[in-house]
């Protein structure tokens, strides 16, 4: 029977083209939904790199004060540290979950460019409140005072992709001008600071401290993260909002929590997501549509064929199963020229993604296309060979 | 049923054919009743037929287009159920048969032979005619190819094996299905105008064949023929008026 298959498919090599053809085109739809789909999936899945929970940021604005800002800041920082309740607190130029970013591919190491960076200028006590994972070296410290150049960590991602298997540790980055230099002391595991679906891009925490006036302006907003003992309310809250008042005299701050913004950004991201998902249905829809009306057609054209086999001995399901069969060998036939093209995105690196999520988005785009097939070709079969024998024949 | 076997009682056989014809019933139609219903109009394709047919007749129906013949034809080939009454082959009612025992049958006891010759058009020669022996479990393929040259090679088709139907005449296709009738080695076979398509000299060959596999093999089998001359070469004749059997 197989060989029969084979035979039937080989002959009638022209319409099954077209189906072949139309089955490709379906995979390859699937596969670029399936590969947005994957990518968002696939990034949750990845450690974020950080803790939210009981980390509260304040947005301190100065206003028209620029009088003494850094050493209110300092002395704002002190103050909050040695509050009850409070477990570190950080000062940095951006925090996770914004809606703002701050990248370059400015960095070079010898002739290599580095890919677009995330930047990040905190103090050192960013890794306490963010409990971030450092998986090799070290986090900035005091120790780095004296340092000639500036201090950095790096994330995990931006490391692979400028040493490879190399270490990271005690590289030195440059510019493109030279003029300024880079060293890195440590590498966390991840910082995907985006939403819970963002990527873990390559990232660096630069060393800033309140009194590096190279790189602290005095008219610059601060953003304070504070880590908090768990459990802790809104009395602290108050507490602190009063303290920042009494130091600072009169700025602006007002407070979120990061679980609150991390919220607030996954709201955000999922809109366009549900979209894409819906477009993806949408689309999925249209593929089964469009295969059912196909084979649809296909079948009915071969009513007589059906009627004759029937008469010749064949049950109703050895029907179902001879189209099924024809179905799966056509369908493997254009999916097997789908992958081939597919294959070519991890090759070529479009998109840029991790390359497990191309083959996932394969897998999901074949198991699919031949679930899609297999529901359109039985059911139409199971009509026609249900019908009696010699109605099918009168088809001719 | 002496009404009945006085209705079809046989004629005396042609010359020169051999006594094949035997007493042994092996299809028995009882008050068989065909009536195809619309929303609207009510047709009656078969009104009550009784019908005795032995192992090893040649057996002809005759009548006028649209009075049930191939109704019958397929109800005696379990291609189509009857509205009501009772089929029996060998002596066994077929009505409560299963889907698969229903195809057991047809594939293992009955050839078909059609007026529009139902070959594949997608298939060769060769593969049309193994193609009964597709669904028959325990026929190996070295097997099937064995039979189907031999059933084409008693056609005289043995040197179109690779052609395909359409690139072959009226005549040469009826004997391709002819010839995977007899692939299958049927003890039945039914032939619905067989040579209602071909010109006389074609439809004179086929009926040489018919006859010959009446003759030599003792197969059973039912024309359905609107040629007079063809019918009288048969050893019964069965005249159908509007559904109805007349004599």
């Amino acid at each position: 029977m197989i060989r029969h298959l084979f035979t039937l498919i080989w002959n009638r090599k022209r319409s099954n083209f077209l189906l072949m053809a139309e089955i490709l085109l379906s995979f390859f739809v699937l596969f670029v939904v399936s590969v947005l789909l994957v990518n968002n999936y696939y990034n949750y899945r990845q450690p974020m790199g950080f803790t939210s929970d009981n980390v509260w940021e304040f947005n301190i604005n100065p206003g028209q004060d620029t009088i003494n800002r850094k050493e209110t800041l300092r002395r704002l920082v002190q103050e909050l540290k040695a509050t009850p309740g409070v477990a570190a607190v950080t000062w940095t130029s951006n925090t996770p979950f914004s809606f703002s970013n701050n990248n370059t591919d400015e960095y070079r190491y010898k002739d290599k460019g580095a890919p677009q960076t995330e930047i990040f200028d905190t103090d050192d006590d960013m890794v306490k409140v963010l409990g971030l994972n450092v998986v090799a070296g070290r986090w900035y410290d005091s120790r780095d005072d004296a340092s000639s150049r500036h201090t950095i960590v790096v994330n995990q991602r931006f490391a692979d992709e400028m040493f490879g298997q190399e270490s990271a540790v005690g590289k030195v980055l440059t510019n493109d001008k030279h003029d300024e230099e880079w060293q890195i002391v440590g590498v966390v595991e991840a910082f995907r600071s985006g939403s819970d679906f963002a990527s873990n891009d390559p990232t660096i925490f630069i060393r800033r401290a309140l009194q590096d006036t190279a790189r602290m302006s005095n008219t610059e907003q601060a953003t304070l993260l504070v880590r908090v003992q768990p459990g802790s309310a809104a009395v602290l809250e108050q507490q602190l909002v009063r303290k920042i008042k009494a130091v600072t005299k009169g700025w602006d701050a007002n407070v979120n929590t990061l679980a609150e913004n991390r919220k607030d950004k996954l709201k955000f991201v999922m809109t366009p997501l549900i979209a894409l998902g819906l477009v993806g249905l949408f689309l999925i829809i249209n593929v089964a549509l469009g295969l059912f009306g196909v084979l649809w057609y296909n079948i009915n054209q071969r009513k007589a064929e059906i009627g004759l086999r029937r008469a010749l001995g064949a049950t109703g399901n050895a029907i179902s199963r001879q189209f099924l069969g024809e179905m799966l060998v056509v369908t493997t036939l254009g999916v097997a020229g789908g992958l081939l093209l597919a294959v070519q995105f991890p090759l070529l690196g479009v998109f840029g993604l991790a390359t497990p999520v191309y083959f996932m988005a394969m897998l999901l785009a074949t198991v699919l296309v031949f679930t899609l097939t297999a529901i359109c070709a039985l059911q139409p079969s199971r009509i026609a060979a249900a019908i009696q024998p010699a109605v099918s024949l009168r088809e001719e | 049923m002496e009404n009945m076997l006085t209705q079809t009682a046989a004629r005396p056989l042609p010359t020169g054919a051999p006594l094949t014809a035997t007493s042994q019933p092996v299809i028995h139609l009882r008050d068989i009743e065909k009536v195809y219903q619309t929303k609207t109009i009510e047709t009656v394709a078969l009104n009550r037929v009784n019908l005795t047919i032995n192992k090893g007749e040649f057996v002809s129906i005759m009548g006028p287009s649209g009075c049930g013949k191939s109704t019958l034809l397929s109800i005696i080939g379990l291609l189509d159920e009857p509205t009501s009454g009772v089929i029996e082959l060998d002596g066994r009612p077929v009505q409560s048969y299963s889907d698969k025992e229903l195809a057991y049958l047809r594939n293992q006891k009955i050839g078909f032979v059609f007026q529009s010759y139902h070959l594949i058009n997608d298939l060769s020669v060769l593969d049309n005619v193994e193609l009964p022996l597709l669904y028959r479990a325990g026929v190996g393929g070295k097997e099937r190819r064995e039979r189907a040259y031999a059933a084409l090679d008693k056609v005289g088709l043995s040197a179109r094996t690779n052609h395909f139907p359409s690139q072959l005449s009226g005549g040469q296709r009826q004997r391709v299905a002819i010839a995977r009738a007899l692939a299958g080695r049927p003890e039945i076979i039914l032939a619905d105008e067989p040579t209602g398509n071909l010109d006389s000299v074609m439809g004179e060959e086929i009926m040489d064949l018919l006859l010959g596999l009446n003759q030599q093999e003792g197969t059973t089998i039912v024309m359905v023929t609107h040629d007079e001359q063809q019918a009288h070469k048969t050893q019964r004749l069965i005249r159908f008026f509007d559904g109805s059997q007349v004599s």
